[in-house]
């Protein structure tokens, strides 16, 4: 028996576990569940040993473990298939299946017969087709996908962890898969299983362990329960799966049409999305992690260019071939990851501001350092930006004033139509409601709005309408009455009432 | 299809096909600007191997590094660390040479573990924190020898410049003992693990290895191999010379890239030994063209600047060669150009 109990993990002020507990038997399927930020992965990387828990106890079979690095976890019988895949590319599936388990040989040699009729079984047992001395880096995401569990499998565990492993695999490939859980079932093996599709959870899952924000709320038997139950235990909302997809019509007239986006697909991550932004709205895009999200918005700006559908921008068809493009046509974009892609740490505060309006100029036109201060200042003032001295540099700003200014800087430059994805993301209460309040007064003067947010309650707070993405496709659109909590919820999880009442998942592709 | 076919063809997907490439082809140049008969004389074919030794050792010392995800450059200078401690070892201690020698392996053991303490277990940049080696070991090797001095019993250079049954170089024996215990090692489990470190650190440790100790091992087959590279220099050169062979280390990087090697998981031993052979092909094909040149154009004389230059520019073209050729570097080239005109990481696919 496997037991993790009062597990604390703390990263500075962010806390990911509190408290938190999971359980698993021999021949028990359980499935791990959260939403956004829980803890689930966190809890997964604890006992695959790549993060040490700042608190807590881990058990097995009543005797206390420590888990310090891969190998204590290997060590212990535990096994893990990750969500973004611990293959190494440059290595062949040959190697990457039998890595930390080669077949010794003669003089400590590896043995190249038995490795290579071990692993072409094992490619058999999960009807992966491709040559075992392929590097990994050449194979489709979903058969890289298969490889990184059947390497899990291949070390025969007694606890198999599979994190979101399905995300990227198509409907018979999972069958496949849970029928070789179903064997290893019966075998003993205890298993935890992630993920956010809930038909998977009633298709194969015992028992569920359910987590919110770093605390476990709920063990339960998986037939006791019903999904809203579940949804209810991992959100703190009932879903409300009435009428979702019906409340498109809405008071838009006289407004001009901003965007229009039509059954756009980028993948693997984004399938059918259409979306309608007005003038002077803030449009919330919502759901949980990787359902496309960030590619949408930056298919928006120009950094990919979608496979199908069509983008109309101020009523004309838009081909942006860079952001610099979408830039000059008066688009704006603020990302929540502000040292990958926003922050010029080294700067002065004051450049950072002027930073998107330098993207907009001619090249050699000509700065002078008045100019910079001027525009700097100007921004500052009119939207009351408390960000200390212009001339100190950037990185001397908290993380939630670096936040602001990277809002500063876009509406400095006061675009037609603001991308922001996930901008409050690790940003403190108070520079969160300065931002809200700085977005709202810029709708109010016409600027058009599109805000992804991990958070459902800052999506309820600040958008005028919500489109909930699940899969890579539009589950939900609530605007006025209908935005409650409850539907919010239910759309995110992809659940969507049809005619005779029962609730289903949204058709996978 | 055929095996030989089908051998080609797996030939061609692995890493060391592009600097094989490069290798037969300035061969096949050599060979015939210098005239076949002359070319396989035993004589040529031995200068070739002893004089080009320590190049050809420093760029397999590399190759390991590499491999595993790190990088010195300071192996250049460490021969002639090796070779100072293995002169004054034997001059000042007056034991035999050979025990110098034996220090001189221990001293570039030490110095690696340095470098790896530096970069695996410190975390330094690892071009930053190889390039002040440089200089400390520069240092290290002016307080043991403070100039150029010392001399190598002439049974010893001798042997070194000699023929095994009069037709295999004795050099040569350094390049097959080094091969044949990397052939060994690369079968061991310690050759899976230097290849998982440098893929993917993260991913390794997953897997229930130790990345700092992977590379510390990774380190001492470089240590061992420069040692190696260090006596076969004291051998060639006869004396010692504490400021000698510092553009080894920058040399065998080029070559070991030439050959196909990558930084980090990508690339074999055998990509070191066809890069060095490159480099030292092109320089000795460059040599005799002009030899050539002087014969046919009376009055011909240029300084032999014009050979440098005419050698790098050919390198020049090999190292631009590999990244047509090597299949990552021509992907992400392709994506750039399609990314550019087509204006979609879709239409790049």
């Amino acid at each position: 028996m496997f037991t993790m109990r009062e597990i604390d993990k703390r990263y500075d002020a962010v806390i990911a576990c509190q408290d938190a507990s999971l359980q698993v038997e021999p021949g028990e399927i359980r499935a791990l569940l959260g939403s956004n930020g829980s803890g689930k992965s966190t809890m997964v990387k604890i006992l695959a040993g790549l993060v040490k828990p700042n608190g807590g106890e881990i058990l097995i079979d009543d005797a206390p473990v420590t888990i310090n690095s891969g190998r204590d976890s290997r060590r212990l019988g535990i096994a893990t298939a990750f969500q973004d895949l611990s293959l190494i590319p440059t290595m062949t599936v040959l190697d990457n299946i039998l890595l930390g388990n080669e077949p010794k040989g003669k003089l400590g040699m590896v043995d190249r017969k038995i490795s290579l009729s071990s692993v072409v079984a094992l490619l058999e047992r999960f009807h992966i087709d491709c040559d075992p001395d392929a590097y990994v880096q050449t194979l489709m995401p979903s058969t890289q996908s298969l490889i990184e569990v059947a390497k899990a499998v291949f070390m025969k565990p007694r606890l198999l962890l599979l994190d979101e492993v399905t995300a990227a695999l198509h409907r018979d490939e999972v069958q496949l898969i849970f029928s070789v859980l179903r064997e290893l079932k019966a075998q003993g093996t205890a298993i935890i299983y992630v993920t956010h599709r809930m038909n998977e959870i009633f298709e194969i899952c015992d028992t569920s362990t359910i987590m919110r924000s770093g605390r476990t709320v709920a063990h339960v038997n998986t037939d006791e329960l019903d999904l809203d139950e579940i949804v209810f235990y991992m959100t703190g909302q009932r879903p409300d799966t009435e009428e979702i997809l019906e409340t498109e019509s809405c008071d838009h007239e006289g407004r001009e049409l901003i965007l229009d986006v039509e059954h756009m697909a980028l993948y693997p991550k984004v399938h059918d999305i259409s979306l309608k932004a007005y003038k002077g709205e803030i449009v919330g895009i919502g759901g949980l992690e990787g359902q496309g999200q960030p590619e949408f918005i930056r298919a928006l700006l120009g950094v990919n260019r979608p496979e199908e559908g069509t983008i109309a921008y101020m009523g004309e068809e838009a081909h942006f071939h860079s952001p610099a493009d979408a830039v000059h046509h008066d688009m704006g974009f603020i990302s929540g990851e502000r040292n990958r892609e926003a922050m010029f740490p080294e700067r002065s505060v004051g450049e950072n501001v002027f930073a998107g309006s330098a993207a907009k100029g001619s090249l050699f036109k000509y700065l002078t350092a008045k100019v910079v201060r001027d525009f700097a200042q100007a921004a500052v003032d009119k939207y009351d930006i408390v960000v200390g001295s212009l001339a100190h540099p950037a990185s001397s700003l908290s993380g939630g004033n670096q936040q602001k200014l990277v809002v500063a800087r876009w509406i400095a430059m006061d675009p037609d139509l603001l991308l922001l994805d996930d901008p409050t993301k690790g940003v403190d209460v108070h520079s969160r409601r300065e931002i809200h309040r700085i977005l709202r007064q810029c709708a109010d003067e016409g600027m058009t709005i599109i805000l992804s947010s991990s958070e459902n309650e800052e999506l309820l707070e600040i958008a005028d309408r919500v489109y909930l993405f699940y899969e890579g496709r539009v589950s939900g659109m609530l605007s006025g009455a209908a935005k409650t909590p409850e539907r919010l919820v239910a759309a995110m999880m992809g659940m969507a009432r049809n005619l005779n009442g029962a609730t289903r998942e949204v058709e996978r592709a | 299809m055929s095996d030989v076919k089908q051998m080609f063809l797996r030939f061609r997907r692995t890493p060391a096909f592009v600097g094989f490439t490069l290798f037969a082809f300035v061969l096949v140049l050599n060979i015939v600007v210098q005239g076949p008969a002359q070319f396989f004389s035993t004589r040529s074919l031995n200068t070739l191997f002893s004089k080009n030794m320590p190049l050809l050792l420093t760029t397999m010392a590399m190759a390991p590094l590499l491999i595993s995800g790190t990088l010195d450059i300071s192996i250049g200078i460490q021969l002639a660390l090796v070779n100072v401690v293995s002169i004054m070892v034997f001059q000042e201690w007056g034991v035999p040479l050979y025990i110098g020698f034996l220090m001189g392996m221990l001293a570039s053991l030490v110095v690696s573990a340095l470098c790896w303490g530096l970069v695996s277990v410190l975390r330094l940049p690892s071009m930053l924190a190889s390039f002040s080696l440089i200089y400390i070991v520069r240092g290290v090797n002016v307080l043991i020898m403070d100039k150029p001095q010392g001399k190598v019993p002439a049974e010893f250079y001798k042997t070194y410049d000699s023929l095994i049954g009069g037709v295999i170089p004795f050099s040569a024996l350094f390049l097959v003992l080094v091969l044949v215990v990397w052939l060994y090692l690369i079968r061991t489990k310690f050759g899976r693990n230097i290849y998982a470190v440098g893929g993917s650190p993260r991913n390794a440790f997953a897997a229930g290895i130790n990345p700092v100790w992977v590379q510390f091992q990774a380190s001492m087959v470089k240590g061992v191999i420069t040692g190696l590279a260090g006596i076969s220099l004291t051998l060639m050169t006869a004396s010692g010379n504490p400021l000698q062979g510092e553009a080894y280390g920058l040399r065998g990087l080029s070559a070991c890239i030439i050959g196909g090697l990558g930084f980090g998981g990508w690339g074999s031993m055998a990509c070191a030994v066809f890069g060095a052979g490159f480099l030292v092909i092109i320089q000795n094909t460059v040599y005799y063209f002009f030899n050539l040149l002087y014969r046919l154009i009376p009055g011909f004389t240029v300084t032999s600047y014009w050979q440098n230059l005419v050698s790098d520019i050919i390198i020049f073209f090999g190292l631009l060669m590999t990244i047509v050729t090597a299949r990552e570097q021509r992907e992400a080239l392709r994506q750039g150009f399609v990314k550019q005109f087509k204006g979609g990481e879709q239409g790049a696919r």
